[in-house]
């Protein structure tokens, strides 16, 4: 088949999760389709600034087609234009300013679907909340597959997502979770879908890095990703604070990723910032558990990283998502308040037999359904499905 | 796991008494039923399925307004107006702004709980009336 992927940022140094899912996917079916990548100039997601040459490349069998993003965001004018569409009087036209705004606004892109987009027999377009996905969708309607990345935020619950929703001719989902959530936007019955999730090869051996030349000793609960407000790490050093308080013996806290909001000093906290692969590959293997404190997640490839690496979790339930996927695995707790979260924290400490049990849980789930060959199968069914329906119709 | 669920169950019930809640939590089952009610509640609040708010007489009335929406009725003046609000007036007050505006998302998430809690104490009323009278299922 010949396919078309439609992202926003494409490349090997691009740092973000549906970026890395679209890369991924179409490196793998390249494997036995013609795929062109769809993306933008832009390497920021913040600026959309043009920062790597427009036109045709090969990233090993993809080939990628790169258009200059017409005018970098402006923050005021995005700050201004999400008052306007999550207020209460909000048209139309606010909710379709909001995605003007959010970029990346890509008008040589979208002409290229206009012309161009009946010689592919799909596009799979990632990301709903994007200018490209918005305005690219309506353009190959028909043969427009969506990878949304949706989350459950007032965003997908604008009434211009649903009549983007409306006209995919298919969706590709993370997790049954947000299946649920986009359909829940529609009043008709969703088009043909699947969910797969993402790919994860074997894991590496276990890590040796010595981790106490960090100043890392076990027993520690593990933080790893973005520390960040909309991240519930909040919460997280809040809750921890207080556990750590009505302890005599106190695990650490470790903190592992960039930071992006101020963080008080503690006895049991351990920060990191960004780290290497061999030291979060220790990390990974060496922690009691991982601790994912997110309300927002429409996967969390970090959750089944742990898994991968048989580390049990702790989330907030308050995220369907992370819920569902533990509940799934049965790869480890969830929590809803303070009491739970610092109930389950103690409970892996004093009964590591049980922790191990959960992580091995966590893993066979991995196993069953996020190896690469199973995702690759389900989606090329799906496809197949897909492009029957479209020539049937 | 159920055994966490009875362990934060009892721990939470014994720190509620120790600190003077109501002395009816020491029977384990009322404390679980009123546990329950309010788990209920608070799971209906978060799937937006509540009768409470639709019996406003307006329903633009429930929900604070926690986004801000610069306009002007003057039909001349109304450009230059917003301009100046958005542009040098918000831009000045985007502290207090945003300050006001995580607030009005706290209380609007404490509204909703508290709608939910008194529309599951209604609902709870109704069916033990129900069960009171004798009446059997039509």
């Amino acid at each position: 088949m010949k396919l078309a992927c439609v992202v926003h940022r494409y490349g090997s140094d691009i740092a973000g999760g549906s970026e890395a899912h679209c890369r991924q996917i179409a490196h793998r079916l390249a494997a036995h389709h013609d795929v062109t990548v769809l993306t933008t100039c832009a390497r920021d997601h913040v600026t959309w600034r043009n920062e790597y040459a427009a036109g045709e490349s090969m990233d090993g069998r993809v080939r990628v087609l790169r258009f200059p993003v017409a005018r970098e965001r402006s923050l005021m004018r995005f700050r201004d234009a999400t008052d306007a569409a999550l207020a209460r009087e909000a048209t139309d036209a606010d909710e379709e300013q909001w995605f003007r705004e959010n970029g990346p606004d890509t008008p040589a892109l979208l002409a290229h679907l206009q012309q161009s987009g009946q010689s592919y027999e799909l596009v799979l377009f990632w990301a709903f909340r994007y200018a490209e996905v918005f305005f690219g969708v309506p353009l190959v309607a028909s043969r427009a597959i969506l990878v949304p990345t949706a989350e459950d935020d007032r965003i997908v619950r604008m009434p211009l997502s649903a009549r983007l929703f409306e006209q995919a001719a298919g969706f590709i989902f993370l997790t049954p979770e947000e299946q649920t959530l986009v359909a829940r936007q529609l009043d008709e019955p969703l088009a043909p879908s699947c969910v797969v999730g993402a790919g994860l090869d074997a894991p590496p051996p276990p890590s040796t890095t010595d981790l106490t030349s960090l100043g890392i000793k076990p027993p520690f609960f593990l933080y790893l990703g973005r520390v960040d407000p909309n991240k519930g790490c909040e919460g997280l050093l809040r809750h921890f604070a207080r556990f750590a308080a009505e302890r005599s013996h106190v695990p650490q806290l470790v903190l592992a990723g960039p930071e992006n909001m101020p963080i008080a000093d503690a006895p049991w906290l351990k920060r990191l910032g960004f780290v290497d692969e061999a030291v979060r590959d220790a990390l990974l293997t060496q922690a009691t558990a991982l601790v994912v404190p997110s309300r927002y997640e429409s996967l969390s490839l970090v959750l089944l990283e742990g898994w991968n690496r048989r580390l049990p979790a702790i989330v907030n339930r308050a995220c369907e998502v992370l819920d569902g996927q533990v509940r799934r695995a049965d790869g480890g707790l969830s929590y809803a308040d303070y009491d739970e979260f610092a109930h389950s924290l103690g409970y892996l400490l004093d009964h590591p037999d049980v922790a191990r049990q959960l992580g091995q849980q966590g893993f066979d789930y991995v196993e069953r359904w996020y190896r690469w060959p199973t995702v690759l199968e389900t989606i090329e069914q799906f496809l197949q499905q897909v492009r029957h329906r479209a020539d049937v119709m | 796991m159920r055994e966490i669920g009875d362990d934060v169950r009892r721990a939470r019930q014994k720190r509620l008494l120790a600190r003077g809640a109501s002395s009816e939590y020491q029977d384990l089952a009322v404390y679980e039923r009123v546990e329950r009610a309010l788990n209920r509640a608070l799971a209906a609040r978060e799937s937006g399925v509540l009768l409470l708010p639709e019996l406003f007489e307006d329903a633009a009335d429930v929900r604070l307004t926690e986004q801000l929406r610069v306009t002007s009725h003057r039909p001349l003046l109304g450009p230059l107006i917003v301009f100046v609000k958005r542009r040098i007036i918000l831009p000045l007050t985007r502290t207090l702004f945003e300050y006001c505006q995580d607030n009005f998302r706290r209380q609007q998430q404490v509204n909703e709980v508290l709608m939910a809690c008194i529309e599951e104490l209604a609902l709870e009323n109704a069916l033990l009336e129900k069960q009171a009278r004798g009446e059997t299922r039509g």
